[in-house]
């Protein structure tokens, strides 16, 4: 079990149980305002200092993980849901349908990640879970293309010759012949998939086309600490490094898996 | 041949780091190379001979090392030497040539380049001279027009003027020593008498020595002066070659020897000798012997006591403690067939082909487009994709129970054949009946029943097996989807497939990594078995197995096309393979047949000039190889694409009448019921060609 | 090599013009009604109504893109809304000041993250490759917002060495300029240099595992030109393609980076006009800055077709 997956699992795992028992964990509501106690630093009370309204950080932090986390896995599942079949009929029909699918994913991917998902949200309010999906949406043609890639290699093997000389339906060949020998290489990329989602929907809160206010999503905390940032600089702190932590733990995970899934690749070097 | 030998290895022992733990790869390995001598290195896969090559280059990969041994190279001791004297040696004193041309070549540099390279950085020459003196090699290996070939990139060469190439760049700096490695397995088989041919005349008049490593035994009796027999890391035997292929002392060599097919009339009802087990697992070596699992002749001795590498009575060195005892005995002969082959009944042909035609169109959209500025165009394109003729007006049929062997090089069509007969393809033209249905362009729905009788076996046993299935799984699947069988009743049918294969019925439960290459391949018989076919289109199906494993898929084949009076295609590139199970063979060049008849009648004369050499250039172990007919021919297949007029065969021809055979397509001479030739010489001068094998029987 | 060239050209004017669509589509379409998008609070019945043929939108769809399309073609960028005024020169000026960034940041990234990822690979498994490793791992995992504040907290505001925000043309004084430049290109580049060197570093690793490098160095050649000439020239080939993949998310940056450090380039721009709701402005920055990117990547798989001597010269067999 190489080292790397057993950080990464681990960091993960913590992650996210703490992202699920937050409303346990925080010792405050994330959005409960305390006046009085506005900018204070880490003291036992408030232990890791409060912000502009006086709202605990730790709590939002807390609060925050669960947001972030499962804005991320969402993107990764809508990613995966749309291009893994997507890349399944590419790879396998070729021909017309894969040139088609081809140029509709180009045209998606011919746009700078972040200006596409400006384009999205800047025509409806934005909402954490829509900005989850458009972010989703930006990465299909990547997990498109990884599985179209594994799925034209595997179409040549004779296996699937073998099965296609009996007469198989593509659906049972794309289902049951290709695609158990297709997911290790797509698990990884989706896992990295996901350090992606997590990164770009923060940013993207940064910016405002995300959570909105009062909710404490990371990037929106950030965004809201910079005007505070060198009289309260834990304010922007507590929740970039939680999202430096989370990342580091995803990608360790999915360098991992690589290691364990595929060593070949694993052994040239990672990505 | 005076003082001491010029490459001396001694006692070698090398490993590997794995998962599992150091595996030793290679185990007290000795051998010596004279000067002017050739030293033939033989053995099958995952004997350890490139293992061998790379340890005396010093180019062990990482997780490698030499355990114990030395290597001295004219009197030095290469363990010895510093990194950079070590790289000194190499490419100057010591020349390699790698396997696979292709990959062995920087794609993105000249060829010229790369053949100059060892002179500029050795022998300090200046670019222009470098150059100049590589356009002279390529030249001396047998390149025509070499200064073109040598600005030439090497995706842009044939598989043997790459080989040419490397040869030219390993002999660059005149070295001492040249390891060969496997240098013609990945060439077609006129090509490779070719580069035999060179490699001959440059050990005259260069006076090399060569290290020569190769699987095939034959290529092995041409070239070398000694052979090392090498099995599982360890030397079984090593002696003068004609003499050890003569009266092989070791059981292995025997084995190796007995299980090559031969080309005879006859052979069809000769059954083949395999070496029966599979290669052992070097991480755990079996007690004793390291053969003795394989052999005929072993005792409990062999089984307790480590074989040490003695010296007999004539000088040959033999790891065997028996080896005295069976030094005179054969290989025990396997029992003759049982089975007396079912006589087909007369009556209507079981696959029947006509006219046969596939076609590809080469590059895309873009590729297709032509400049061609006319007066009166609108636009100076016009759009003429280059088409390749794979398979050019084929026809032929197969009877109930018989086998027709397709032969013919890469490139030929005979798999694009294979594959448009199950309809792996669909053909462009021409018409495919199968017991008396019409499947040319029928619908999934109507191919059904055709399927079920018509089924097809592959050429790789480790891309033919779903790696996530079970091997109960994979057999079994062919009963669901043609609703032959469920539940229990196909676990049954599964079990009696295995056995039907001569594989035992718990494997149903294993996964393909756990089997060996011809374990593999059994199962993907027992899978084309499933539907009960009648009728099975073998697709070179022992190409990528060793040499004494074919032997036994051979005679399985044969068996079962006697039990079960199964038709087949059998397409591969080696005659003499296809002379053991085939009644009729069609040989193929370039999409269509060029001569057509009854084994026994293929191997004599009268032939086709590509049959003639064809047959010439197969290497064969054993007396009588150095007298035969060499007939060679000019250049290489190329690629096609562009349209062909007369015989497709001119350009490489040696027999070439003159411009009829580039005008006019050659007629179809019958010279006997059933054996037909496609050529415009006449017929009483194919009758008066030479024989181009001394064929037994 | 030609029919390669026109193949791709035809393709990006293809694509160009599908873009172009999508844009229109989702900025048009998709809300439903785009004028009570832009109003938003402030939309009454009247205004709705006014706005609405202001702006052409009750003609049928394709009308309205061909009105679009055409006035791009003309050469106009349109009219921004909010400000009303041409947007070209606005564009234009932002997209100058994000180029200094740019520049200075991919200039960097190419030297020191090609350079890195070459190391790596060379230096495979050693501590130099450990420590690089580290180093390119840590640079993706922070977001680039965060070390972006990071940065300016210590050289701003601790340290004092460099401004905060704004931006100076270079004609106040190469200094100056540079200042203004150097922590939000910092910012940019550490980020992205992971990136690229991480890939450079497993496409090298791949081309000196390979069989013609083991060839080269079976020839006996000084380590050095195995590395510069075979390994070299066969591994950075890739590298081009990242190279373009990069611009990309250095765009993505940009805009990021712009906000943190009130650098009043392109990204701020688009900011700007997505909180304004103000729509020619967006679809025309998103546009013309989505082209520039497809043309870097047309450029990329142009150069990388004339350094691979098998798409460069085809499949002329002999």
């Amino acid at each position: 079990m190489p080292s790397s997956l057993v950080w990464g699992a681990g960091i993960v795992i913590t992650v996210l149980v703490v992202a699920s028992l937050a409303p346990l964990l925080a010792p405050y509501r994330y959005d409960a305002i305390h006046l009085a106690d506005r900018l204070k630093p880490p003291s036992r009370t408030y232990l890791l200092g409060t912000d502009e309204f006086g709202r605990d950080v730790l709590s939002r932090t807390l609060m925050g993980a669960r947001l972030s986390l499962f804005a991320g896995f969402l993107a990764t599942a809508v990613s995966l849901a749309l291009g893994v079949p997507l890349g399944l009929v590419a790879g396998y029909a070729r021909g017309r349908l894969d040139e088609f699918i081809m140029r509709a994913m180009d045209v998606v991917m011919s746009f700078p990640p972040i200006l596409l998902g400006l384009l999205i949200l800047a025509v409806t309010p934005p909402t954490i879970w829509k900005t989850a999906v458009t972010v989703g949406l930006v990465y299909v043609p990547a997990l498109m293309r990884i599985t179209r890639s594994v799925t034209l290699g595997l179409a040549q093997e004779e296996f699937i010759q073998a099965a296609r000389a009996r007469g198989e339906r593509p659906l049972y060949i794309l289902a049951a012949e290709i695609l158990p020998n297709a997911w290790p290489p797509i698990i990884v990329e989706g896992s990295l998939r996901i350090t992606f989602a997590i990164l770009l929907g923060a940013a993207l809160s940064f910016l405002g086309m995300g959570a909105q206010p009062p909710s404490s999503d990371w990037g929106l905390m950030i965004s809201e600490a910079r005007p505070f940032v060198d009289g309260a600089p834990w304010i922007a702190l507590a929740p970039g490094l939680a999202m430096c932590l989370t990342v580091v733990g995803v990608n360790l995970l999915g360098d991992g898996l690589r290691e364990v899934l595929d060593p070949r690749i694993a052994k040239r070097g990672r990505e | 041949m005076t003082g001491s030998p010029l490459l001396d290895v001694e006692g070698l022992t090398v490993q590997y780091e794995t998962g599992r733990g150091p595996v030793v790869v290679l185990e007290e390995v000795s051998l010596r190379v004279r000067e002017g001598q050739s030293l033939g290195l033989v053995g099958e896969s995952g004997s350890g001979k490139s293992t061998l090559a790379l340890a005396i280059l010093g180019l062990l990969p990482p997780g490698g090392r030499i355990r114990d041994g030395r290597i001295r190279f004219r009197d030095q001791d290469l363990g010895t030497l510093s990194k950079e004297e070590m790289r000194i040696l190499r490419g100057d004193r010591i020349g390699m040539v790698f396997q696979d041309p292709l990959s062995a070549l920087n794609p993105a540099l000249p060829l010229g380049l790369q053949v100059a390279e060892p002179l500029i950085y050795h022998k300090g020459m200046t670019r222009q001279a470098a150059w100049r003196e590589a356009e002279a090699l390529l030249a001396k290996v047998g390149i025509p027009r070499p200064a073109e070939f040598a600005r030439a990139y090497p995706h842009q060469l044939s598989g043997g003027m790459q080989q040419r190439g490397l040869i030219a760049a390993a002999l660059a700096c005149r070295p001492d020593l040249v390891i060969l490695d496997e240098p013609t397995t990945a060439l077609d088989v006129t090509i490779e008498a070719q580069i035999l041919d060179l490699l001959e005349d440059l050990r005259r008049s260069d006076r090399l020595s060569l290290l020569f490593i190769s699987h095939n035994l034959g290529v092995v009796y041409r070239i070398c002066d000694e052979v090392c027999i090498l099995y599982a890391g360890r030397v079984l035997e090593y002696g003068p070659t004609q003499e050890v292929f003569a009266r092989p002392r070791h059981p292995y060599t025997k084995g190796l020897l007995a299980s090559l097919p031969r080309l005879t009339g006859r052979a069809r009802e000769a059954r083949l000798t395999p070496i029966p087990g599979s290669f052992p697992d070097l991480a755990a070596p079996p007690p004793g012997c390291i053969f003795h699992p394989r052999c005929p002749f072993v005792d409990p001795r062999c089984m307790q006591e480590v074989q040490r590498l003695t010296t007999d009575r004539d000088g040959r060195l033999v790891r065997c403690c028996k080896a005295e005892a069976v030094a005179d005995l054969p290989w025990p002969a396997p029992a003759a067939r049982e089975t007396p082959r079912a006589v087909a009944p007369p009556g209507d042909p079981l696959v029947r082909v006509t006219d046969l035609r596939k076609e590809f169109r080469l590059g895309g959209f873009w590729s297709s487009l032509r400049m061609q500025p006319e007066a009166g165009r609108l636009l100076p394109f016009t759009w003429r994709p280059s088409q390749v003729r794979a398979v050019d007006g084929v026809s032929f049929t197969i009877a109930p129970g018989e086998v027709l062997g397709l032969v013919g090089e890469s490139g030929c069509g005979k798999s694009t054949l294979g594959r448009c007969l199950v309809r792996l393809m669909d053909a462009s033209d021409g018409r495919i009946v199968i017991a008396g249905r019409d499947v040319t362009t029928a619908t999934e729905r109507d191919l059904r029943p055709a399927r079920r009788i018509a089924q097809i076996i592959f050429q790789n046993p480790d891309s033919s097996l779903n790696p996530r299935k079970t091997v109960g799984q994979i057999v079994g699947r062919p009963l669901t989807v043609f609703g032959l069988a469920s539940g229990a009743e196909r676990e049954r049918r599964v079990g009696e497939l295995l056995e039907m294969v001569r594989l035992p019925r718990f494997y149903a439960s294993r996964y393909p990594h756990q089997l060996s290459g011809g374990e593999k391949q059994r199962v993907g018989i027992a899978r084309a078995l499933a539907t009960a076919p009648r009728f099975i289109v073998c697709d070179e199906p022992v190409t990528a197995l060793d040499v004494s494993v074919q032997a036994a898929i051979l005679n399985l084949l044969a068996d079962l096309r006697d039990s079960l009076g199964l038709a087949y295609l059998f397409i591969a590139h080696d005659l003499s393979v296809v002379a053991h199970i085939a009644d009729r063979v069609a040989v193929m060049y370039r999409g269509a047949f060029c001569e057509v008849g009854r084994v026994d009648e293929i191997l004599h004369p009268p032939y086709h000039p590509y049959t003639q050499s064809l047959l010439s250039a197969i290497p064969v172990p054993g007396a009588g190889a150095a007298e035969r007919q060499r007939i060679r021919l000019r250049g290489d297949p190329g690629t096609g694409g562009e349209p062909i007029r007369g015989c497709r065969f001119h350009p490489r021809c040696p027999r070439k009448i003159g411009a009829i055979c580039e005008e006019v397509p050659p007629p179809v001479l019958e010279i006997a019921p059933g054996h037909q030739i496609a050529c415009h010489l006449p017929v009483e001068e194919l009758k008066a060609m030479e024989p181009a094998v001394v064929v037994a029987g | 090599m030609l029919a390669y060239v026109a193949k791709r050209l035809s393709y990006i004017v293809f694509i160009l013009v599908l873009i172009s669509i999508l844009i229109f589509a989702i900025t048009q379409v998709l809300p439903g009604n785009v004028a009570r998008m832009i109003l938003d609070q402030y939309a009454t019945e009247e205004s709705l109504r006014a706005l609405e043929k202001k702006l052409g939108l009750n003609d049928p769809l394709p009308v309205q893109y061909w009105r679009w399309a055409s006035t791009l073609l003309g050469g106009s960028l349109g009219t921004s809304l909010i400000m009303e005024r041409p947007i070209a020169p606005l564009l234009w000026t932002a997209l100058e000041r994000s180029a200094n960034l740019a520049i200075l940041s991919l200039i960097s990234v190419t030297i020191v993250g090609i350079g890195l990822g070459v190391l790596a690979a060379v230096w495979h498994n050693r501590l130099a490759d450990h420590a690089i490793s580290v180093f390119t791992f840590l640079g993706i995992s922070v977001p680039e917002f965060f070390w972006g504040i990071v940065l300016m907290l210590v050289f701003s505001r601790y340290l004092g060495w460099l401004p905060a925000s704004g931006y100076a043309p270079m004609s106040e004084g190469i200094g100056k300029w540079l200042s203004h430049l150097l922590v939000p290109a910092a910012t940019l580049t550490f980020t992205l240099i992971a990136h690229v060197s991480r890939l450079t570093r497993s496409s090298m690793l791949e081309v000196l595992q390979s069989p013609y490098v083991r060839a080269a160095r079976a020839k006996g050649l000084p380590e050095r030109v195995v590395l510069i000439r075979h390994a070299l020239r066969n591994g950075l080939l890739p590298t081009i393609t990242v190279l373009a993949l990069d611009l990309g998310w250095l765009i993505g940056g940009i805009v990021v980076v712009e906000t943190i450090f009130a650098f009043p380039g392109f990204g701020r721009l688009l900011i700007f006009a997505i909180q304004r709701r103000d729509l020619p402005l967006i679809q025309a920055s998103i546009l013309v800055v989505t082209a520039v990117y497809c043309l870097a990547n047309l450029v990329a798989d142009l150069l990388y077709a004339y350094f691979d001597p098998r798409i460069r010269y085809g499949r002329a067999s002999r």
